[in-house]
């Protein structure tokens, strides 16, 4: 070799110094991409990450048969970025300018191109406004196609009801992005709620999404189905019966109750006027809620089952005890205080069966006599009167029963004939439904539960029941009931052939809330089940304060029709027994 | 034609070996760091790719055949070389030619074709240096033999690459002359002369340039704001994310974060994130580790040269290649302010692959046969 020994040197140098320098890079790719590596993805996860809502959906509403009642659907709000309109506007494409294009928008959505235009120009810095809420799919389409820059769009849930006016009282509505305002939508927050979730991803500078850079940070999660007892048809069918006979008679307003004896199921409960939560503004803001667990009244002879039920379960009581009943009652009563039948009679021996199918008050107030006014209370209590239902629907009433230690001794009287106390539609619906139990009253039921998205059910009410009179007692009442099918001046419309209904009728007054005093005004009631010797369906139908026939009979066409309907709906065998032929004077 | 067929040294196959094996991963890496930009710009994603590959199909075959050619073919045409390099160079300043981004218009483009003439600058001062000093190898003693006719070539050509405002291109010529001087045994205290002044000049031309200043007071700063991350800073710290996304092993070719757009250049100047990024701290050292070889590779076959031509030729494109990967590797770590320095054999742009595999192609033209055992045709003093 013939390198000189001054150049081996620098050859050696040369070599060495790229050594030296690839030592100094391996220690700065050290410190960066290990020592300061994860302070450094931080900074860049600011720049590159950003993430994005996943939508959670809220739970439907269903009734008995899995029918929709309440659903979750996609709206989009149409929003807009101010600043870019703005430059956008000051020197806008060819063919195109401000005006048109918001009347366009506006032609689209049916929004109010002045409207738009203030929300766009209120502040020209801002990069985010909502011009339209909650449009459909063709018409967010459509806005889209315009294909403006400063146009942009989010989604936004919202939720249908496909059943419209049906059970929407109870139902309930929501109002915008979902937030629940009213009914089961409201109450059964916890089961329908969802809760949104985020995914994060990472995004090129011009923000394109990175392939498979999405991560979930965060779950979205579904809410609950909410499972009704209701029977959607049903309810439909009593709606409308009741409908028509409100119009028909002038009422003010109405109410059927259908209850499932065994089990306490609220399988029908309408009322009129009701509710459309697709069109909740076009009902009046009284009328947007559920008067059949909210609105108390005074619920009239109906009430009468309860009391020949209570004395005889003590046994002070059969439906064969002889009566005697005056003309009028007034025994204890302060001077010029009396109770009266609705028709003038002189005295009358009537059998208690006798009391129910007239529906004699004085009979009432005679017999009721044979228990003290404590136990009478109790029996009410017992019955379910006083306290809301085991439903707990928003804001339900638990209606009025006096104190029997300082009731004054006409309301003493009168709580056993339904005055002097209040009741909601769906605790009279109790009443019946324990009648026909057997005396045990079963919770009633409008949801059966909420049905998680992972299939576990949970909100289970509770099926326990309670024994209010002895099964003897509620079958006596029963068959005392049956007279007034049988006999009364509602038997003709209310006689279903084959079947033994029990009912009973109520004529009560009503107090003018201004003088407090009863006044010309009337509510009206007919309650029944089907069928005696084989109690299935509880049926309480009132109507309020009708202005054409001002008693029972402006309910009955309503009671027979629904309970036709449910003999129909759920295929009730006829009866294979007959009457006993109780009778009713002496 | 015995000697056509004869097999090749040793180094030889070191550096070929070394050379292709960078291009190949060059490819592979151009295809990984350009295809998001390419679709974005034009829809199709292999269209830098393809295009790299093309350039490396043209310059294997250069590279082989210029390693076939005679030490005297080289000494012949190294004048004609410099010439037309710098006439090339001066269509640069030809305004319909001209062509470049922002500050950097050191390009010319003749119809659909694009080309860096300061690429070939670097080749032709690297010949025709070696040609000077070889034959006055025995006259160096004397500063003026050592400054006439290189010192004024060389600020011509390096004038002219400035005037296209290419920084870091000129840096590498500059070190190119240092590399000849230093390899044609030239004293150190002439050497130390030179590199004085020039550092002078160079100072004072940075000064000049706005950019330029920021740029380096940015670097001086050290990036630590994450404040300018998206102004004066973004590129240098778009280098460092991609660098810490990979960390030890690699985020997996494909995967970088910063080729979404974020990082300018990551093509070709910030190749090096990428490959930290997507291969992790162990790539970025096999890297390394490349280059070390290469540099290995060219310190065999200086050390196997008698004449001090091809020794001054071959240290001269070692240390454009090594430096010049160096620069750029140095830059992306944020050890260097901004250059636009490509990494050679593996960033994407064609004259410059082109141009580094000539002259390596020129250097396997040394390292084919032991000179000892070769007859070169010239007759050489030994170099002291």
């Amino acid at each position: 070799m013939s390198l000189s020994r001054s150049m081996r040197r620098r050859v050696a140098v040369s070599l060495l110094a790229t050594v030296a320098v690839v030592g100094v890079f391996t220690t700065r790719l050290v410190d960066l991409q290990v020592v300061r590596a994860d302070a450094l993805t931080q900074q860049a996860t600011k720049i590159q990450k950003a993430s994005y809502i996943t939508y959670g959906t809220r739970g439907s509403i269903v009734d008995a048969n899995g029918i929709v009642l309440a659903d979750s659907v996609q709206r989009w709000n149409i929003t807009a970025a101010p600043n870019t309109f703005a430059s956008w506007a000051a020197n806008p494409p060819r063919g195109e300018n401000p005006s048109t294009a918001l009347a366009k928008i506006a032609a689209l959505t049916g929004a109010d191109p002045q409207e738009i235009l203030r929300a766009l120009t209120a502040d020209p810095t801002k990069n985010y406004v909502r011009l339209v809420l909650s449009v459909k799919l063709a018409t967010f389409q459509k806005v889209k196609a315009l294909g403006l820059a400063w146009l942009s769009s989010e989604p936004e849930p919202a939720r249908s009801y496909p059943q419209g006016a049906i059970a929407g009282n109870l139902v309930g509505f929501t109002g915008t992005g979902s937030t629940p305002l009213a009914g089961l939508e409201l109450s059964a927050q916890s089961c329908l709620a969802s809760s949104n979730g985020s995914t994060s991803y990472e995004h090129g500078a011009d923000w394109v999404q990175i392939p498979a850079s999405s991560r979930v940070t965060k779950a979205a999660k579904d809410g609950g189905t909410l499972k009704l007892t209701l029977d959607s048809d049903l309810q439909w069918f009593s709606q409308q019966a009741l409908q028509e006979q409100v119009l028909a008679q002038g009422a003010k307003w109405g109410t059927v109750a259908v209850v499932r004896i065994k089990d306490g199921d609220i399988v029908a409960a309408a009322q009129y006027p009701t509710v459309d939560p697709n069109d909740v503004d076009a009902t009046s803001p009284e009328n947007r809620g559920a008067r059949f667990f909210t609105s108390p009244y005074e619920p009239g002879s109906i009430m009468k089952p309860a009391t020949v039920a209570s004395l005889m379960d003590a046994g002070k009581l059969t439906p064969y005890d002889q009566v005697v009943v005056p003309s009028q009652y007034s025994t204890g009563f302060p001077a010029g205080a009396r109770i009266t039948d609705v028709f003038a009679h002189p005295t009358m021996r009537w059998t208690a069966t006798g009391i129910i199918e007239q529906s004699s008050n004085i009979g009432i107030s005679v017999i009721s006599e044979r228990l003290p006014v404590a136990q009478r209370t109790a029996y009410l209590k017992k019955f379910g009167f006083g306290s809301p239902t085991a439903v707990d629907f928003l804001g339900e009433s638990g209606g009025l029963v006096q104190d029997p230690a300082s009731i004054d001794v006409i309301s003493d009287k009168a709580q056993q004939f339904g005055q002097g106390i209040s009741v909601t539609s769906a605790q009279m619906a109790g009443l019946y439904q324990t009648l026909g139990n057997g005396g045990v009253r079963v919770p009633l039921t409008l949801a059966e539960g909420c049905e998680r998205p992972d299939g576990t059910v949970t909100d289970q009410p509770s099926t326990e029941g309670t024994r209010v009179v002895s099964a003897e007692a509620a079958q006596n009442t029963l068959l005392m009931m049956e007279t007034v099918a049988e006999y009364s001046n509602i038997s003709k419309i209310v006689t279903i052939p084959g079947y033994r209904i029990a009912a009973k009728t109520g004529t009560a007054q009503v107090a003018d809330p201004a003088t407090k005093a009863y006044g010309k005004e009337r509510n009206v009631s007919v309650a029944g089940i089907s069928t005696v010797d084989n109690p299935q369906y509880a049926v309480v139908v009132t109507l309020g304060e009708p202005t054409k026939i001002k008693t029972s009979m402006a309910a009955a066409p309503v009671f027979a029709a629904v309970m036709k309907q449910v003999i129909k709906t759920y295929r009730i065998p006829p009866s294979t027994t007959t009457p006993p032929n109780i009778p009713l004077t002496w | 034609m015995r000697r056509l067929f004869a097999a090749e040294t040793s180094e030889y196959f070191l550096l070929l070996g070394a050379t292709v094996f960078l291009v190949a991963f060059g490819l592979v890496m151009v295809l990984s760091s350009s295809s998001i930009q390419s679709g974005a710009d034009g829809g199709d994603f292999f269209a830098r790719a393809s295009r790299q590959g093309l350039f490396a199909l043209i310059g294997l075959p250069i590279m082989l055949i210029l390693a076939r050619l005679p030490v005297r073919f080289w000494r012949r045409w190294s004048w004609a070389a410099i010439v037309g390099s710098v006439f090339l160079q001066l269509l640069v300043y030809v305004p319909g030619l001209r062509y470049g981004n922002g500050y950097n218009t050191n390009w010319i483009r003749i119809g659909p074709v694009t080309a860096q003439p300061s690429e070939f600058i670097k080749l032709a001062l690297v010949v025709w240096f070696a040609t000077i000093l070889a034959r006055k190898q025995d006259l160096l003693r004397d500063w003026k033999h050592v400054a006439i006719p290189i010192i004024p070539v060389a600020v011509v050509a390096i004038g002219l690459v400035l005037g296209g405002g290419d920084l870091g291109t000129a840096m590498i010529l500059f070190t190119i002359v240092l590399a000849a001087y230093f390899f044609a045994a030239v004293r150190l205290r002439i050497i130390a002369v030179f590199l004085l002044g020039a550092a002078l000049v160079a100072y004072s031309l940075s000064q000049i340039r706005s950019s330029r200043v920021d740029r380096i007071q940015v670097w001086l700063q050290g990036c630590t704001n994450p404040d300018d991350a998206l102004t004066s800073c973004y590129q240098t710290l778009q280098g460092w994310y991609s660098l810490a996304h990979g960390g030890v092993f690699g985020s997996g070719l494909g995967n970088s974060i910063v080729k979404w757009s974020w990082l300018p250049a990551a093509d070709n100047d910030f190749i090096f994130a990428v490959i930290g990024d997507e291969l992790g701290l162990v790539g970025a050292i096999v890297v390394l580790l490349l280059f070390v070889l290469l540099a290995f590779a060219f310190v065999r076959i200086i050390r196997m040269q008698r004449d001090m031509f091809p020794r001054v030729v071959v240290g001269g494109v070692m240390v454009w290649v090594i430096g010049q990967a160096f620069v750029n590797i140095a830059v992306v770590l944020g050890l260097l302010p901004v250059l636009g320095v490509p990494l050679p054999l593996v960033s994407a742009g064609g004259t410059a692959l082109i141009g580094t595999m000539a002259a390596i192609g020129i250097v396997l033209s040394f390292a084919r046969h032991h000179p000892d055992a070769a007859d070169t045709g010239l007759r050489e003093a030994p170099a002291r």
